[in-house]
């Protein structure tokens, strides 16, 4: 231990009997380290004093609904205990490798501008799904491409599930603009059905629980992420 | 399913101690309730690793520090394109009405959040948390030598920024 050290170790009661009343006798003979003992004393009540008062605030009620989850994630637990084939999601993420090259081909000559749009070897969100991402909320749908959860992933982005008429997919914040982690096409003839839940494709339904860290957002988290800048 | 109820009343005492070692990691105080949420969410998630008569605020620190850990990467990289004072000033929630209280707590963030990550979470563990040498050498896995070193640097640092304010 270096002086330094044991002075601070001193400071906060660290050392054992003989060495702290030696250190004791080296400060009461100083009056520089005295000076020393006084500032960081007020340094830590400081520090103390600033971050009690977090302690001592009410508790924000997304955390205390963290410690309640059943009551928020209701319909996502449920679809997690439909899907019990345990194979299941092996070969969605198989099926979200391939089917993302066929899509993109049909995707692109769309009129008012591609979806998506390929950037360095990584697959974007453009034109209207892109604003859809960055300004719609699950709550308030509007227009053809559908929000269904906003969540973070494992570096702590923020992802967010969709669904258009075409297809759905799961999209994640890389520095600035959403990018796409998977697209599914929409199942032959079910192309306009926007009442099936996003949860319950089971192919988006296995992306997201394998992306997602935590639990999906509920409505004011969402809101307050947008107001972020999905940070 | 009494030891489990036991746990979650365990975890929601800890929340405000949580929430307090959240916001000496982070930079605002977004940033630290979204910590501390998803803090509950993983110990709730691995509750069967916690050993029943251990301490679960050396486990839920724990596991806190490392969430902060792993996105610490991706914190980086936001907050250098971003302007960091503006940010750190950025106090969402005030925990408090009184003025200065959340102008000390701004200030004290602001100061915390220019030291380098290893020296905050000491300093965090000990000065703020009120932790042992011992227990944060063992909760972080370092060797107490270590612990006492960058505590030393950590705080020397602060005490010069917040001398200069």
């Amino acid at each position: 231990m270096t002086e330094d050290e044991k002075f601070f170790a001193w400071l906060d009661g660290e050392l054992a009997p003989h060495e702290a009343a030696e250190m004791e006798a080296k400060v009461a003979a100083d009056p520089q380290l005295q000076q020393l003992v006084e500032q960081h004393r007020a340094l830590g009540a400081q520090l103390r004093g600033a971050f009690d008062s977090i302690e001592a605030a009410p508790i924000p009620e997304r955390l205390q609904a963290a410690l309640r989850p059943s009551a928020e994630v209701i319909d996502f637990a449920a679809a997690k205990r439909a899907r019990t084939m345990p194979s299941l999601s092996q070969w969605a993420s198989m099926a979200a490798t391939l089917a993302i090259g066929v899509l993109v081909g049909t995707m692109v000559p769309q009129r008012g501008g591609a979806p998506v749009e390929v950037q360095g070897g990584k697959i974007y969100a453009a034109a209207a799904l892109n604003q859809a991402l960055d300004t719609q909320l699950a709550s308030a749908p509007s227009g053809d491409v559908r929000i269904g959860m906003t969540f973070r992933d494992q570096a702590g982005e923020i992802c967010r599930s969709f669904t258009q008429p075409a297809a759905s997919g799961v999209a994640c914040r890389d520095d600035g603009r959403w990018k796409l982690k998977g697209l599914f096409a929409a199942p032959e003839g079910q192309g306009s059905d926007y009442r099936m839940a996003a949860g319950m494709d089971p192919n988006l339904a296995s992306l997201v629980d394998s992306t997602m860290t935590g639990e999906p957002f509920d409505a004011a988290q969402e809101k307050a992420a947008l107001k972020r800048g999905w940070r | 399913m009494d030891q489990l109820s036991s746990f979650d009343d365990q975890l929601a005492s800890l929340l405000p101690r949580l929430r307090r070692f959240a916001h000496s990691l982070s930079r605002d105080s977004a940033d630290a309730d979204d910590l501390t949420q998803a803090t509950i969410e993983r110990a709730l998630k691995s509750r069967d690793q916690w050993q029943e008569g251990t301490r679960l605020d050396s486990w839920a620190y724990r596991i806190m520090r490392n969430l902060w850990i792993d996105t610490a990467r991706a914190r980086t990289r936001r907050s250098t394109r971003e302007a960091p004072e503006e940010e750190g000033l950025n106090v969402g929630e005030d925990p408090r009405d009184a003025m200065d209280a959340s102008v000390d707590l701004k200030r004290v963030m602001t100061a915390m959040g220019r030291l380098p990550d290893e020296q905050r979470e000491v300093v965090a563990l000990i000065l703020v948390e009120g932790f042992g040498y011992r227990e944060v050498s063992e909760m972080l896995g370092l060797p107490i030598g270590t612990v006492s070193s960058r505590l030393v640097r950590g705080r020397t640092a602060l005490l010069a920024m917040v001398g200069e304010q």
